[in-house]
């Protein structure tokens, strides 16, 4: 389960997010790939997604600011509508009264029959009034027509009777009076023929009113009603009813004109309030209109649509942010890709350097040292030869065994000596048509016997398809025999050894020697190639075999790689062009 | 056996020389093609010529060849201080002659041994 969820990962995780080729880093552009990705997707999305999301903001805000402004602009367009009705409510009233005080006068008006007869023809005329009376100057109820029996009461201390005694006119408050039924006063004052003044009132239901208001109510959450100057609900408010009748947002400062400002109720909701004070050109009153709406209401549909764009945002940028994810990481994985190919080829064109040159001081230095080599070998010979063939000191051991060390020791620096010529010399390639098949099959018969003995499998499959391959015989024998006997010193009894080749393409074929023996750790693969570099105990290797074997294979225009587990085996793979391509000559 | 030995490393020559000569093979040494060739043109025969291929003047190969036009019975054996026989393989035909340096003296014994007997009567016959 886990294996297979590593591979997943393994599959969707781009590559340098798992580079642990350190000795790749000093040819890399880009040093940290992880924050070069981490940057690219950074800075894609800030050029992407900040201004798409500044302009969003601005264009929440305009429509906002827009919004509002219609939002006021309408809401005072139904103040000023509601106040022209309610203003002329009243002033038709107040002047159907002025007109019957002024043209029937205190004699005729104090005659109940004739009071009456008005009473019916203003009823006629407007509706909704209750009752008409005459009050003297004295406050008392002089007549009375309507389906109370007031006679008689005295309205002196009334707020209504006093302000018509200053202002000729009055509308009062609504008010549930003696009564017990909520109705407003209006009253005119007019002046008798002896100079006294007395005044004529009427009854209003409040029926009419609250209709009225009634009729300008839009929309479910707006409010329209009356409330006098202390913020004492005069009509009912559907929401902003408070504690005794009073409405429980402020009441708004005094402005002779209609008004709509924005401001918040108790709860914290945002509302829009038109308002306008009202007078009539006859009387003033103490009514105050107001048209309260709840903003989100009114914002409902711009509300809908911004959660659409909400969406429609979220979504984009979702799909920015994949969009560039992906993108950034395939692009990023195809730099660290071709950049890794060029450290790669930057190492190896170092070691293809480096081997040159070693390999230029190395023949300097076995050319040299050879033939004094030669020389005490056969000085040392020489002295053993009269040793033992003159038997005057054949008995001596211990000289004969100094001797044979200085002869060993010869022995293994021109091991040295011949191989490094090996490695350094640059004869010309001589091409010629060779079966992989055969010559593999060769190599293995020099190691027959050792197999045999050490019970090593060894198992060769070169199909019959290859192609015969121009190369070098020399050098390609070499290649082989050097790798063979590598994986026959990496292996214990009782191993295997498997040589395969396969086509790569029409071009090159890839032979694979792979054994299953001790392995390579991964600290020493890198170096396998470097001259003179040795796992074995001094003596017994001298570090050249597989530097050799790269130099061979470079010159046969090939490429030589290994993989290798410690433990589980080293495969060698040798790749080779079927022809070697002639080099261009200048 | 009558050896004729070629190279210009004069102290290896000698040596060479004297220890061959302990093991009752009669040495001739040159340290240059052109002396070796003069002492063959004046008759002086020899079964095998042990030849040093770099030298300065005449070299190993075409020392080689000059003799055996001189004599054609004659035995060669190459010493080379360049490397192994492997290196050698293409363009030479006595590939097994090669021996490198340092020698092993037992290996240039059974090599002289080798071309002194059977061969020899072979090439007699075919000459």
């Amino acid at each position: 389960m886990m294996k297979s969820l590593n591979r997943l990962r393994g599959a969707i995780w781009p590559r340098f997010h798992r580079n642990h080729d350190e000795h790749l880093n000093p040819y890399y552009t880009f040093q940290d790939y992880r924050q070069t990705w981490g940057m690219t997707i950074f800075i894609l999305m800030m050029t992407a997604l900040v201004p798409l999301v500044v302009m969003t903001l601005i264009y929440y805000q305009l429509i906002e600011t827009s919004i509002n402004t219609e939002s006021l602009l309408r809401t005072e367009r139904l103040a000023s509508n509601a106040r022209r009705a309610v203003t002329f409510f009243l002033e038709e009233r107040l002047a159907a009264l002025t007109f019957t005080v002024n043209e029937m006068g205190y004699d005729r008006l104090t005659n109940p029959g004739r009071l009456s007869e008005v009473l019916r023809n203003l009823k006629l005329g407007f509706g909704g009034l209750t009752d008409l009376s005459v009050i003297a100057d004295t406050g008392t109820q002089v007549t009375y027509a309507g389906p109370f029996n007031l006679e008689g009461k005295d309205y002196s201390n009334q707020p209504w009777f006093m302000e018509c005694h200053q202002h000729n006119a009055c509308v009062s408050e609504i008010f549930s009076g003696y009564r017990g039924v909520p109705h407003i006063v209006v009253a005119v004052k007019s002046m008798r023929p002896d100079g006294r003044f007395f005044v004529l009132r009427a009854t209003l239901e409040t029926e009419r009113l609250i209709q009225t208001l009634s009729s300008y109510k839009t929309g479910e959450h707006a409010d329209i009603f009356l409330v006098n100057r202390d913020g004492l609900l005069q009509t009912p408010s559907q929401f902003y009813e408070g504690e005794f009748h009073h409405m429980n947002i402020p009441v708004p400062a005094y402005s002779d004109r209609t008004r709509a400002v924005m401001s918040t109720d108790r709860s914290g909701q945002p509302i829009l309030i038109g308002y306008a004070f009202i007078d009539t050109k006859i009387a003033p009153t103490s009514f105050i209109l107001m048209v309260v709406k709840q903003k989100a209401g009114m914002m409902k549909v711009w509300l809908d649509l911004r959660s659409n764009i909400n969406w429609f945002f979220g979504f984009s940028a979702l799909i920015i942010v994949v969009v560039i994810t992906l993108t950034s990481t395939v692009m990023v994985n195809k730099i660290f890709q071709a950049d890794r190919q060029k450290a790669e080829t930057m190492v190896a064109a170092e070691r293809n350097c480096q081997l040159a040159s070693i390999g230029q001081l190395a023949a300097g230095v076995a050319h040299e040292i050879n033939n004094p080599l030669a020389l005490i070998n056969e000085t040392a010979g020489y002295v053993k030869d009269l040793f033992t063939i003159k038997q005057q000191y054949k008995e001596d051991p211990d000289l004969l065994e100094h001797i044979d060390s200085i002869i060993d020791a010869v022995a293994r620096c021109g091991t040295i000596t011949r191989q490094l010529l090996g490695f350094a010399r640059h004869f010309d390639v001589q091409t010629q048509p060779i079966n992989l098949k055969d010559m593999v099959a060769d190599v293995i018969n020099f190691h027959k016997k050792e197999a045999e003995y050490r019970n090593i499998k060894i198992h060769v499959d070169i199909p019959e398809t290859i192609p015969l391959i121009e190369t070098d015989r020399g050098k390609l024998q070499q290649i082989i025999l050097n790798l063979v006997n590598n994986a026959f010193q990496a292996i214990d009894n009782g191993c295997f050894l498997d040589v395969r080749a396969e086509m790569d393409g029409p071009e090159q074929v890839r032979l694979f020697i792979r054994d299953n023996g001790c392995g390579i750790s991964e600290e020493h693969l890198n170096k396998v190639f470097e001259p003179f570099f040795t796992t074995k105990k001094e003596g017994q290797g001298t570090g050249l075999g597989l530097s050799i074997t790269y130099g061979l294979v470079q010159k046969l225009h090939g490429n030589i790689t290994v993989q290798s587990k410690t433990g589980q085996g080293t495969t060698f793979v040798v790749t080779l062009p079927v022809q070697i391509k002639k080099e261009t000559q200048s | 056996m009558k050896v004729l030995l070629v190279d210009d490393e004069q102290k290896f020559a000698l040596m060479l020389a004297k220890r061959l000569a302990l093991r009752e093979i009669q040495t001739e040494v040159f340290f240059s093609g052109e002396k070796a060739l003069e002492t063959v043109q004046q008759g002086n025969r020899f079964d095998v010529a042990i030849l040093d291929v770099k030298m300065p003047g005449i070299g190993g190969i075409e020392l080689k060849r000059r003799l055996g036009l001189l004599d054609p019975a004659m035995k060669f054996v190459f010493l080379t201080g360049h490397g192994s026989k492997m290196d050698y393989t293409a363009g030479v035909q006595e590939a097994e002659n090669y021996l490198p340096k340092p020698l092993q003296i037992e290996e240039l014994m059974e090599t002289l041994n080798r071309l002194t007997e059977g061969p020899t009567a072979a090439a007699d016959l075919d000459g």
